[in-house]
């Protein structure tokens, strides 16, 4: 005991930390490694059984794990943008031009006492942001990023994308109710009275697209737009596209409709008993909402991945890495170190107060800033969804500047006009919008 | 507002995007310093002149025409010289309570002029005539006074020092002299009854005393005087 | 949680620790307990819920009721049915602290007041005084007086621009109508010395003549100004949301007003062009030519849009007052210690939120014997509680942004 515990006493934190680590990691490396030669044939022929679970799986993951970057980005470009327009710097200190600022803050809401008032319904307060949340998150699960690239591409997709943003009003019923705070409940009934009157105008305005695509799988739509800028249903559906964007706006509780979170009238809504991580499930769900929305917006209007122009793509690439065989490998040993020393040589022939190892290092950073390019040009030459992933994800941050731009700018409505609003504008246009479109197909199709 | 619906918020929102692309105005403070006009008055800075020396004379002009108190003065500090401190009285612990005696109303009591307040004089009599006033057995007649009081009060020194005939100075030279007489009650030497503790005892005072108790812990017992305290 | 108990079955002193209050009454949220009993009919009407109707705390921790104001809303729905404001959070007993001060003194205690505009806070006890002593003020004291006075009158209409937005829920108008204030403020500080509490008004001048850094920071603001000023506006005059929420709300009508004893911007919106610069002339403004506007639909829109003119006529007078400029003294000969002869004086004067007065009596020690201070923004507040009841909750915050309280003055 006692060498053990001496050597243990003269160990510096990261070594304690080390010393408990990679034992560890031993141990489960070596129990998975048992494991799989245990089960893993039996496991793998499950999989091989049920491919659709799997893929459902791995897509619920990386559309999960996908969320938490998204929205990172969102809140600093909300913070930058604002900032922007207010004549002020916003973030500018945690990383390049304070692009770590989000991040900083999602640690700090992890590191914040996770607090439940007294007199909470603590089952229904915890639950409250899992249901935001996951609500979300499901029904990013249907949106096409670029051709291939979906989570599952259901015929019933716009419904199901509609039910599961249905779903939001539930978890924030539930933390306004459960908070027992006289704010939260206000910002819960505000919620729900503003996302059941906007879910009909939004519907409806999208059922003239649906009449035009022939489906409400939000693929077959997208691939419905292919083409140029002009095959887009925007022109088409102009005013269902307004429509849409003022209700799906109000679905997404952003300014001017962000009535359950006014901080001016009711404090911070729904979410003003909670605290820690679960606030930031809100936060978080809040700022997914936005991408969802705009992601949405721009698959139904704005032709989703497809280009605004006939891009001749894919493009052939005659290089086949396989051909080389063992020059492969030779290459890849062999390329970098030649690649930085040349890259770096002609910093340091040129300039005399940059060393040797300086001029490495500039080749280095060259070298990887060229192979990155390179593999990302090869990318977008050869696969078809890489570029559709620029696009799509070019045209929804445009919409998430959109919506951080209209906070910016716009007031808050009041409760009543928004209702209002609803019912007395937005439904009749969008029920105008739905029996022209019908009219027009059952005209020209005759 | 104006005739088509929706052009106002159109031209704001087209507003705020110039104003995107605008200069921004934010100063950026660390980086640039902060521009601070000559006349700027929300600083309290003493003033020194061209020899290195305070022009403060602490003649408390200043302190009386502040109307809510926050210019205080006093204190001396651990070479005996007198210390201005500036700010509001209760952030600094000597003068709390005199600070708090004074909003009261009530007279301040100066822990100088203690040494030299009335006490009762009997048993020095009764000692110097024990002793015959002679100035020769002057130490016992100072180890008596002691005994009797607990320390020397400077009044009992002035008696001593009128009954026998001997100088003053060379009473308290000779007290001084040795370590087992004080000048102060055993308690503020201690400095663990805060009870006994003066309110206002000056800097320096307070100072020796601190070291003093951390040089007994850390020396131990071993090297005391007579009195018991650290020479 | 149907329960018959009124609250004030509570004992108003019960601790949670007490075993007679249970946890219901402990948690204590589905009433509000007032403090005692109810002293009036009113407390015990306001304190009684009918069916549907619940009560909101707003404040005194709320963001947007301009300081430590607490309303107890009773609300039906969003419909706020009642309130009942509660005063006194902010209450520093002002008044009394002039009265132990000397003449001098007691102007600096006048500026935390109203933080917003101070010079007006400084000015009226400042000519009370005057009075008192029977001072001429150099007239180019008094020119300087109306230049900075009027600089602050437009930071805080600028001010109130923001404050108006951003409760009704615009984030940008408050970053830009600060970076105005910042400039005016940056540049009275280089007048006076401070940035929000400038204390530069003395009996018998000013403390400081104009410099050169205050003139130079002016000339290079007042080439932009206006330009500034409009730009700003664009966003929100214009803008339908804005309009449609202020609109139409909380009207008050001129008699209603009169007998609230309002004043300043909040009476002249319903068509009333009383200013106390022009009705019971002052310092040198019968001197300058400058308009009153007014407005005659009372609501809030009207009231910010009449602010928004005022900024325009300050800026008028600002241009006057350079232009006029005299030469001479800032500062009337005095004593160092002043003792005005027994006596009383009244001095009225008009700022951004209304009539600012001083009733000083001199007892002819140093110090004022009795020294009363009205204050616009305490009797403004009290008609909130005649505007709100039918509107919505959201309406409330309007409501009273629009009459540009300042709890610091409604407390003093």
């Amino acid at each position: 005991m006692t060498v053990v515990g001496r050597t243990w006493d003269r160990l510096t934190i990261p070594g304690k930390i080390l010393a408990v680590v990679i034992p560890l990691g031993a141990a489960l490396t070596a129990g998975l490694a048992i494991l799989i030669a245990v089960v893993g044939g039996a496991v793998v022929q499950f999989l091989a059984d049920n491919l659709p679970l799997v893929r459902f799986v791995v897509a619920a993951t990386i559309v999960l794990l996908m969320t938490i970057p998204s929205a990172f980005l969102i809140i600093y470009m909300e913070m930058k943008v604002i900032a922007l327009m207010n004549l002020r710097y916003g973030p500018d200190r945690v990383g390049p031009f304070g692009s770590a600022l989000s991040v900083v803050h999602g640690l700090k809401v992890l590191m914040k006492e996770d607090f439940t008032p007294t007199g909470a319904d603590v089952p229904v307060f915890t639950m409250a942001p899992v249901v935001v949340y996951m609500s979300s998150v499901l029904s990013l699960l249907v949106l096409p990023f670029a051709p291939g690239l979906f989570g599952q591409d259901f015929n019933i997709g716009l419904l199901y994308f509609f039910a599961m943003g249905g779903l939001t009003v539930v978890g924030l019923l539930m933390a306004g109710w459960s908070s027992f705070n006289k704010y939260s409940l206000l910002g819960g009934l505000r919620s729900a009275a503003q996302i059941v009157s906007y879910e009909i105008p939004l519907t409806l305005s999208v059922v003239g697209v649906i009449l035009l695509a022939g489906t409400m799988s939000l693929n077959q739509i997208v691939l419905g737009q292919a083409g140029s800028l002009f095959d887009w249903y925007l022109w088409r559906q102009p005013l269902a596209f307004v429509v849409f964007f003022i209700a799906v706006t109000a679905e997404a509780n952003r300014t001017p409709f962000d009535l359950t979170e006014a901080d001016s009238e009711i404090v911070a809504g729904f979410a003003t008993e909670y605290s820690g991580m679960r606030f930031g499930f809100f936060f978080f769900a809040e700022y997914v909402n936005v991408f969802i929305a705009s992601g949405l917006t721009v698959a139904l209007f704005l032709g989703g991945w497809n280009a605004p122009f006939n891009w001749p793509w894919p493009v052939t690439v005659g290089l086949d890495p396989g051909g080389l065989g063992i020059g492969l490998l030779l290459l890849l040993a062999i390329g970098p170190p030649l690649a930085i020393v040349v890259l770096g040589l002609p910093f340091y022939l040129l300039n005399s107060r940059i060393r040797f190892w300086q001029a490495l290092v500039i080749g280095f950073v060259l070298f990887n800033v060229v192979a990155v390019g390179a593999v990302l040009g090869l990318a977008f030459l050869s696969f078809d969804w890489v570029v559709g992933l620029l696009w799509f994800m070019g045209k929804t941050y445009a919409f998430v500047f959109t919506f951080v731009w209209m906070r910016g700018t716009l007031p808050r409505v009041r409760i009543d006009q928004l209702m209002g609003f609803a019912w007395k504008w937005l439904l009749p246009a969008a029920l105008l919008n739905l029996f022209v479109t019908a009219l027009a197909i059952l005209v020209l199709k005759r | 507002m104006s005739l088509i619906p929706g052009l106002g918020i159109v031209r704001g929102m087209a507003l705020t995007l110039r104003r995107f692309f605008q200069p921004k105005v934010t100063h950026l403070y660390p980086e640039l310093p902060a521009e601070i006009s000559p006349k700027f008055r929300g600083r309290l800075q003493l003033l020194y002149d061209e020899h290195g020396t305070l022009k403060c004379e602490t003649c408390f002009q200043c302190a009386q025409a502040c109307p809510i108190e926050c210019i205080d003065m006093g204190g001396v500090d651990t070479k005996g010289r007198y210390a201005v401190h500036w700010g509001a009285s209760e952030t600094y612990g000597e003068r709390r309570e005199e600070s708090a005696l004074r909003r009261a109303g009530r007279t301040v009591p100066d822990v100088a002029y203690e040494h030299w307040s009335p006490i009762d004089l009997g048993p020095v009599d009764a000692i110097l005539h024990e002793a015959d006033h002679d100035p020769s057995r002057l130490l016992e007649i100072l180890g008596a006074t002691q005994a009797a009081y607990g320390y020397l009060p400077v009044a009992a020194l002035k008696r001593i020092s009128f009954g026998t005939g001997a100088w003053y100075a060379m009473i308290y030279g000779t007290a001084t002299y040795y370590d087992h007489l004080r000048f102060e009650p055993p308690a503020r030497l201690a400095g663990s009854d805060k009870a006994a503790t003066p309110a206002l005892g000056s800097g320096r005072q307070r100072l020796e005393v601190d070291y003093l108790a951390g040089l007994e812990q850390a020396i131990g017992s071993g090297s005391k005087g007579p009195a018991g305290r650290v020479r | 949680m149907t329960t018959t108990r009124t609250p004030f079955d509570i004992p108003a002193h019960a601790s949670s620790d007490d075993p007679r209050v249970t946890l219901d009454e402990q948690l204590g949220v589905f009433e509000p307990i007032p403090p005692y009993p109810p002293r009036t009919e009113r407390e015990a009407e306001f304190y009684t819920l009918r069916d549907g109707e619940m009560f909101v705390n707003m404040g005194p921790q709320h963001p947007s009721t301009h300081g430590v104001l607490r309303v107890v809303l009773k609300i039906d729905g969003e419909k706020v049915v009642d309130l009942d404001p509660v005063l006194g959070y902010l209450h520093r007993g002002v008044e009394k602290l002039c009265e132990n001060a000397d003449y001098h003194q007691a102007i600096c205690y006048m500026d935390p007041l109203e933080y917003i505009s101070s010079l007006f806070c400084e000015w009226s006890p400042v000519m009370a005084f005057e009075k008192l002593l029977d001072v001429q003020v150099p007239r180019r004291a008094e020119y300087i007086r109306v230049l900075s006075g009027e600089l602050n009158r437009i930071a805080s209409h600028a001010l109130f621009m923001g404050w108006f937005a951003l409760d009704l829920g615009g984030l940008t108008p408050i970053l830009w109508s600060f970076i105005e204030r910042d400039e005016i403020v940056e540049m009275l500080a280089a007048l006076t010395g401070q940035r929000m509490l400038f204390n530069y008004f003395r009996i018998g001048g000013v403390n400081g003549d104009l410099n050169h850094e205050f003139m130079s920071r002016l000339g290079a603001w007042m080439s932009k100004a206006t330009a500034h000023i409009d730009s700003n506006q664009a966003l929100l005059n214009e803008n339908e949301i804005f309009v449609r929420r202020a609109r139409g709300l909380g009207v008050i009508d001129t008699a209603t007003a009169l007998q609230m004893c309002m004043t300043g911007p909040n009476l002249r919106a319903t068509g009333v062009p009383f200013d106390i610069r022009r009705a019971h002339p002052y310092s040198i403004y019968p001197e300058l030519d400058f308009d009153i506007p007014s407005r005659t639909e009372g609501d809030c829109l009207a009231r910010y849009l009449l602010r928004m003119d005022e900024v325009r006529q300050s800026l008028r007078i600002i241009d006057q007052c350079l232009h006029q400029m005299p030469d001479g003294p800032v500062m009337a000969k005095l004593p160092r210690l002043i003792r005005p002869r027994p006596g009383r004086a009244y001095a009225a004067i008009e700022g951004p939120r209304g009539q600012y007065a001083t009733y000083a009596i001199s007892d002819g020690t140093d110090q004022p014997y009795r020294m009363r201070i009205h204050d616009p923004s305490f009797i403004h507040l009290q008609s909130v509680g005649l505007l709100t009841p039918g509107n919505l909750i959201a309406d409330t915050m309007a409501i009273m942004a629009s009459l540009d309280p300042i709890m610091g003055g409604v407390d003093k």
